[in-house]
């Protein structure tokens, strides 16, 4: 009995909502894709035990598969070396304890791992033996022989006791990790999931639809339990199928859902201990659904007005759950029968259970499975003797002791042909030999098998990105005086522009930072109905800066506002009433057919000059418009998220400019020009938008923040405000800003007509060469995309990727971060003239300027999370697209403007779609920061966040000395531990070298043209 | 040139075969296994285009020469088969109504295979669905191309064959194959209409041909009622008009190009242009046009009602695309045929753009369409009628599908538990006798066979191992005398000269 016992089951429900925000997915509404750990509710758990105990709850598979890691055995992506060095990683005991005569614990594992634990099922073994040379195959025979006289002596037992103490074991599975529903299916084959998906998905959709359907539940102000149950007890379909009496039960429901949860509970499971465990279970059936239905209890703000409770769905579920599982079991059984009576049932009658069971098992032989369903669907329709069940089960319990033989004996001959045993050895191998053979190999559990299998996957590239520090080391070199310092975002995507640019203008120096640029503030465009946050997701701004037309432009913005408002309200009316509307629907349709097949005819054919014309003939018609920003604040006022202070006082930019400045270690040696370049995404017909946009900026386009950094840095007063502070910015320098599209390699400008005319010849220059640089960086993204031209000229591949993002057919406009894999955090001398294949997040600090350690804390604070968060929902989505992914976009479907379905009834997918993760290799992320180790563990120690983080393996954390090439690797076991190893690098003139004709991830290679 | 140009018509077949042409490449590529992996999808795209393009490009031509000169009209190309009564050939329709549809079609086929190539890259079913398309697109051009019924009913069957293929396009999830399955057998409702129709055009007008049955006015007003009820059927199941409607809805399972081209655009207008098509047969029979409107308003009815609830976007879209089908129901029945015919081109036309950019929903709209009038809004039971779409999948679920099931199930079993016991399976024998046990048979053939063996080897039995003294050994023994006799006799001289002289006698 704990404290949480003792309290009204009300606040207890609570709790338990409350506890389930740490397992549901939580996803917000799909405009504001923001990317996070998949499993960020068990983030407090170490890696391997939070997937263990994922996978148990959701039945998701939270590693790659090993056959998957085995492929990359064989094509080299893992050596032997990594296998051996991950045994050691993870902590195996008594590695080198000998098992049987000359082969160590070791040995046994290794040959484990390479054999594999998979045994062919009854069908596969039987064809192998049929059409191959299993047959004659000495070693398989000799286990089978051993293996098939071992058992019967072990199981004496009766299959009737065999059976009932699974089925026993099954039960006890009810609440715990499954529902009656998973039970029912497992005996019947049918899914009463399907049917409640069904039929809640039309009304969940209905109640959260935040602006396609016109029409709402007349209900809905009542909240979601009252609303359904206001359509269901209208509803004929409980008479078609067949469930005459669901009618009255929800018509005598009590009006509170407590209070049918209270009654509907007692009757799913007796125990009270197992309610929560329960209702868990079931929230976790449809994830997707209910992640976003306590997405939207928990951000009432982000709704349309519409209540959210959680208690309103659990009832509806429970309930359902209840009502259509007592209707199963009447079919299963033939008369009704009370849930509870369910195990007792099938306890009196094992061979029905054994024939059912046996169904799904893999070890039933072909003939027995066709008997067998054949038998379950006659079932199904008619009685069925209890005879005709002995008979069938009769024959299927030899084949169930038979099959494990067979397991084993396939396992224990991959295992030692790995071992290379000879037919010798294998005659002189005693009894225990054999069994203690085997008791070493399956030591280790399939979960520690993968774990393992991951870190010798992680290892090998680690092994590889070490090398390139270590040879980078005695390169680095800055140049004293450069022509321009360029601030990018850290994501990985810029490593490819700032290697390119720093290929093109060995005198530039790039920086790379988180992309908000240290200015969390609310941004209000000037075409923006409302204003947005660009800052993280976990920031909430106070600020507001809103964008307007320059000075004396008043009358033609409100003009350009009205066209603009006009030109949109003409084209949502022809989406929305061709659609709606009964009379000028059709009108409508009419007057935009032409247009709209003209449209598709060109947008297919050529998709990059129809998008720029249509751009074009967009602006002439709103008209141009010269803006500026609302930027300062003329003092400091209460603010609130809600109601933001307009503009940024002096103090507040000088704050702002001093900490980014300081932040990335640019406080001496201005350039004539610093460009902040921000970044977004452009793509269309891609309902996942948003997730190739800024991180940093809550999946929105960091050119705003930008450009008011550059704003704010420009204006003499807080120019003053930093010389005060110690940071001299001379006039001699000039902020510029701008915005990269990731998507197409463009970038856009800002307020260049604001530039002194002593900047123009310098601007000119870093125009042209960070035009050049993205033509380049796009010649090299189009390596890994099959229907890009193999080996483009630089301009001919900007074409390209100017087609692709304005292609509405284009599922993959970019692939996102995929394979983003390593963050550096240091200052970029230790990472410039390598090629890190765009799978680097590259943050700029200046260990020297830093010597209490507190900005690398916060940068560690603040990017930590965020390249987790980004690495591990690539990770996620990865190794199970269809649990923790969102599964292939072709069939998705918009629903209610905050999801996508596969089709028009399925659960609400979340995650990652597969087209973003199809090439990624799913790795956690490696954090390598430039400072000594003592810094870092003092950091650490006193930083519960990063301790989560690191300690429990969410990311591996490595140090690389300020001062000498040494690299030391965090281990939460083990503590600091030095690498060594071979730091010989391949070495090329340009990127373009390396990469040219190939189109699978690359290993580091010394660019020697990127440093000068 | 000219008259290489003036017989362009007589090419027409091209058309809809250009498409097989390319769906019969693919598949035994795909056969053959050559086309895996990412190298082989091009390919697969580009044949698909190219057969499409060309059936575009024909179009075009032909459409060029019926403006500059007149429509070619009826062509008979080819005997079919037939008997004394009747015939059916290989016909084709060069009209104004074939050719529009048939070169919009063309447009939209080509436009949406050329879409699909990008946006199905690297799908495990990226050829099959290439198969599924170009064979759609076959046979929509030989229902719009057609000049005789029988041969518009191969092409009405293809269309169905290829929905149901691309419904069931992800085919690992239940709810797909499903629906899938739910789709083809409500439709197959429509084609008994067909058959009937085309059965009773055979027997009372002796053929088939499109310009034979607008002279229908010579069999008698019931017959006629007859004969056009059929194809009515026919095209509101195709069309999803009530009470056939529920298929359509259950339909968006598969990629969002082929919702685009089968449920949006093309497939689903096909109704339309048979009814388009029959027109001089229509007008002869009010009340079927009467019940035309009916059953187009009706469908308007409940699919408006049904399009102000949907919450996701491709049904949203399925539902307004049958409002303004039964529109063109309600036009036709009401003998606006011209204006239909224009309404149904353009509202290919935008639908298919508006289908295959569903996924910017979230780009091109910004706020929740206005809801409906007051008295409509708060009424809860027509709310729950139209968001359980009037339970009409569970009704068509309950009177089609369930049936169905029933019917192949009972057949399943009578094969099971009569045929395959008659028939006999391999390595099921039972012996038949208690004491010969090697000799093992199954099913009426094998017992048959054990029988037939059963009674050789009783003869052999009798006659040969039963040994000495048996009445067949006697008599062989008296017969092998008196063949040694004749032997003996044969051998002399005369007995030989007497021979060889039959022989002449009997040469000459």
């Amino acid at each position: 009995m704990n404290a949480e016992d003792d309290l009204p089951i009300g606040e207890r429900l609570a709790h338990w909502v409350e506890h389930l925000t740490h397992v549901l997915p939580a996803q917000a509404p799909i405009r504001d894709f923001v990317h996070h750990n998949t499993l960020h509710g068990f983030q407090q758990l170490p890696f391997a035990e939070a997937l263990s105990a994922a996978s148990a709850l959701t039945g998701a598979t939270a590693w790659w598969p090993e056959a998957k890691f085995r492929e990359c055995l064989a094509s080299g992506r893992i050596c032997a070396d990594d296998l051996n060095a991950a045994l050691d990683d993870f902590g195996v005991a008594d590695l080198d304890a000998p098992v049987i005569r000359a082969l160590s614990r070791r040995d046994v594992l290794l040959a484990s791992l390479l054999a594999g634990n998979d045994a062919p099922d009854a069908s596969r073994l039987d064809w192998l033996r049929r059409e191959t040379a299993l047959a004659d195959d000495f070693i398989f025979g000799h286990f089978f022989r051993l293996t098939v006289a071992m058992p019967a002596a072990a199981d004496a037992q009766p299959w009737q006791a065999l059976a009932q103490a699974r089925w026993a074991e099954l039960c006890g599975r009810v609440g715990k990790a499954w529902t009656w529903r998973s039970l029912l299916e497992h005996l019947s084959g049918e899914d009463v999931l399907e049917r409640v998906r069904s039929i809640l998905q039309r009304h969940l959709a209905a109640h959260l639809d935040l602006g396609v359907a016109a029409w709402r539940n007349p209900a809905q102000r009542l909240g979601f339990f009252a609303a359904w149950r206001a359509s269901a007890g209208f509803d004929l379909a409980w008479e078609m199928d067949e469930l005459p009496n669901v009618r009255d039960e929800i018509l005598h429901l009590p009006d509170s859902p407590l209070d049918v949860l209270l009654e509907e509970l007692p009757r799913l499971v007796a125990d009270e201990s197992l309610w929560p465990g329960y209702l868990q279970r079931l929230s976790l059936e449809l994830p997707g659904w209910s992640g976003m239905f306590l997405w939207r209890e928990r951000h009432p703000g982000r709704g349309d007005g519409t209540p959210v409770a959680m208690l309103d769905y659990l009832a509806v579920r429970v309930l359902l759950e209840r009502l259509l599982s007592d209707d199963l079991l009447r079919r299963l059984t033939g008369g009704p029968l009370p849930l509870a009576d369910l195990p007792e049932h099938y306890a009196a009658r094992p061979e029905e259970f054994l024939v059912r069971d046996a169904l799904h098992q893999a070890w039933l032989p072909e003939e027995l499975q066709g008997r067998a369903a054949g038998l379950v669907d006659q079932a199904r329709h008619e009685h069925v003797d209890a005879e005709d069940w002995r008979h069938l089960a009769a024959a299927i319990a030899p084949a169930m002791l038979g099959a494990q033989a067979a397991n084993a004996a396939w396992q224990l001959a991959s295992l030692s042909r790995q071992l290379g045993l000879t037919p010798v050895d294998l005659e002189t191998l005693s009894g225990e030999e054999v069994a203690a053979l085997q008791a070493c190999a399956g030591s280790l559990r399939a979960e520690q098998r993968s774990q393992i299998w991951l870190l010798a996957y992680e290892r090998h590239y680690r092994q590889q990105l070490f090398a390139a520090l270590t040879a980078n080391h005695s390169r680095q070199a800055a140049p004293a005086t450069p022509s321009a310092q360029v601030v990018m975002c850290m994501d990985d995507r810029e490593e490819g522009t700032r290697r390119h640019l720093e290929e093109i203008a060995p005198d530039i120096v790039t920086y790379g930072a988180v992309g908000f640029f240290g200015v969390p503030i609310y941004w209000q465009g000037v075409d923006d109905a409302g204003k947005t946050a660009l800052c993280p997701v976990v920031v909430r701004p106070t600020q507001l800066v809103c964008e307007q037309g320059v000075a004396g432009a008043e009358i033609e913005q409100e003009q350009r506002a009205a066209r603009r408002e006009r030109r949109l309200h003409w084209r949502e009316r022809f989406y929305q009433a061709t659609r709606r509307r009964a009379v000028a629907g059709p009108i409508l349709t009419a007057l935009g057919s032409l247009p709209a097949l003209a449209a598709l005819t060109a947008a297919t054919l050529a998709p990059g000059w129809f998008a720029e014309t249509a751009r074009r003939w967009r602006e002439q018609y709103d008209g141009r418009l010269a803006t500026r920003l609302v930027l300062t604040a003329e003092r400091k006022i209460e603010a609130t998220p809600e109601q933001p202070q307009l503009g940024l006082t002096d103090s507040e930019q000088i704050k702002y400019v001093e900490e980014f400045l300081r932040m990335i270690g640019l406080t001496a040696h201005f350039a004539p020009l610093i460009l902040m370049l921000g970044h977004g995404s452009g793509s269309s017909n891609n309902p996942h938008l948003s997730a190739y946009d800024c991180g940093a900026c809550s999946g929105k386009h960091g050119g705003p923040n930008a450009r008011i950094f550059a704003a704010m840095a420009n204006r003499p007063e807080v120019r003053a405000g930093l010389a005060q502070r110690g940071l001299l910015i001379p006039e001699s320098t000039w902020f510029v800003a701008a915005e990269h599209n990731t998507c197409d390699d463009g970038v856009e400008w800002y307020d260049l007509d604001t530039v002194p005319e002593r900047f123009h010849a310098a601007l000119d220059t870093l125009l042209a060469q960070v035009g050049e640089a993205c033509r380049a960086h796009a010649a090299e993204r189009c390596r890994r995309l099959a229907s890009a031209p193999v080996r483009p000229t630089p301009w001919k591949a900007r074409q390209h990727m100017l087609g692709r993002a304005s292609d509405i057919s284009q599922a993959r406009p970019e692939l996102g971060h995929a394979n983003n894999a390593a963050a550096f955090i240091g200052r970029r001398e230790m990472s410039r003239g390598l090629f890190l294949d765009r799978r680097v997040f590259l943050i700029s600090y200046d260990p020297t300027g830093d010597d209490d350690g507190a900005i690398v804390e916060d940068i560690l604070l603040a990017a930590g999370p965020v390249g987790a968060g980004i690495a591990l929902e690539y990770y996620f989505s990865t190794v199970d697209n269809e649990r923790f992914g969102c599964g292939s976009k072709i069939t998705h479907n918009i629903t209610g403007l905050f999801g996508v379905m596969e089709g028009a009834d399925s659960d609400l997918r979340t995650g990652l779609p597969w087209q973003m993760v199809e090439i990624h290799e799913p790795m956690r992320l490696l954090v390598v920061v430039e400072q000594t180790t003592e810094r870092l563990t003092a950091i650490l120690n006193r930083q519960p966040p990063l301790q989560e983080l690191i300690n429990n393996e969410w990311i591996v954390l490595a140090a690389k000395s300020p001062s000498t090439a040494a690299i030391q690797l965090y281990c939460p076991r083990r503590g600091w531990l030095p690498w060594t190893g071979s730091s010989v690098l391949p070495q090329v003139a340009h990127s373009a070298d390396w990469f040219a004709g190939e189109s699978e991830a690359l290993a580091p290679a010394i660019i020697l043209g990127g440093v000068r | 040139m000219i008259p290489l140009l003036a017989n362009l018509p007589e090419w027409i077949w091209l058309v809809p075969v250009l498409p097989l042409v390319a769906v019969v490449i693919n598949a035994a590529r795909v056969l053959l296994g050559t086309a895996t992996g990412d190298a082989a999808e091009p390919l697969t795209a580009r044949l698909s285009s190219l057969a499409a393009f060309g059936g575009l490009a024909l179009m075009l031509a032909i459409d060029a020469l019926a403006l500059i000169d007149a429509p070619p009209g009826h062509l008979r190309l080819a005997h079919w088969f037939g008997n004394g009564n009747w015939e059916a050939t290989f016909s084709f329709m060069l009209d104004p109504l074939s050719l529009t549809l048939g070169t919009l079609t063309a447009l939209i086929g080509w436009l949406v295979i050329r879409f699909s190539a990008n946006y199905l890259h690297r799908e495990a079913g990226f050829h099959r669905f290439f198969i599924g398309l170009s064979f759609f697109l076959a046979g929509i051009q030989i229902v719009l191309l057609a000049g005789n019924g029988l041969l518009a009913f191969v092409g009405w069957e293809m269309c169905g064959v290829s929905s149901f293929l691309l419904i069931g396009y992800a085919w690992h999830r239940p709810v797909a194959t499903g629906n899938a399955l739910f789709a083809f057998i409500t439709n197959r409702g429509g084609d008994a209409g067909f058959l009937l129709a085309l059965g009773l055009a055979a027997t009372w007008l002796g053929g088939f041909e499109w310009t034979l049955l607008s002279k229908a006015s010579q069999i008698s007003v019931v017959n006629d009622r007859l004969l056009v009820v059929g194809f009515v059927i026919a095209a509101l199941a195709k069309s999803a008009q009530l009470p056939f409607s529920a298929w359509i809805t259950k339909a968006l399972e598969g990629p969002t190009p082929s919702s685009a081209i089968f449920y949006g655009a093309v497939m689903v207008h096909a109704g339309v242009y048979l009814m388009l098509r029959l027109e001089p047969l229509l007008v002869q029979v009010p009340d079927v046009m009467f019940g035309l409107v009916v059953a187009g308003a009706l469908t308007a009815i409940y699919a408006w009602l049904c399009g102000l609830v949907q919450t996701d976007v491709k049904s949203a879209l399925i539902f307004a695309t049958l409002f303004q089908v039964s529109l063109m129901f309600v036009a036709i029945g009401l003998g606006w045929t011209t204006l239909a015919l224009v309404h149904l081109c353009l509202h290919a036309g935008w639908r298919v753009w508006q289908f295959l950019i569903a996924p910017s929903w979230l780009v091109v709209t910004r706020e929740r369409p206005p809801p409906p009038p007051a008295w409509l809004r708060n009424n809860q039971l027509l709310y729950t009628a139209a968001l359980q779409r009037f339970w009409l999948d569970k009704l068509a679920d309950t009177l089609f599908v369930q049936p169905t099931a029933s019917f192949s199930r009972d057949a399943h079993a009578f094969e099971e538990h009569f045929i395959d016991h008659a028939i006999g399976q391999p390595g099921q024998g039972k012996a038949v006798h208690a004491d010969r046990p090697l000799v093992v048979a199954d099913g009426l053939p094998g017992r048959l066979l054990a029988w037939a063996s059963d009674v050789l080897q009783r003869i052999e039995y009798r006659l040969l191992l039963r040994g000495k003294g048996g009445t067949a050994e006697k008599l062989m023994h008296r017969a092998g005398a008196y063949l040694r006799t004749l032997e003996n006799l044969l051998e002399q001289p005369r007995y030989l000269m007497m021979a060889v002289m039959a022989t002449f006698v009997v040469i000459l």
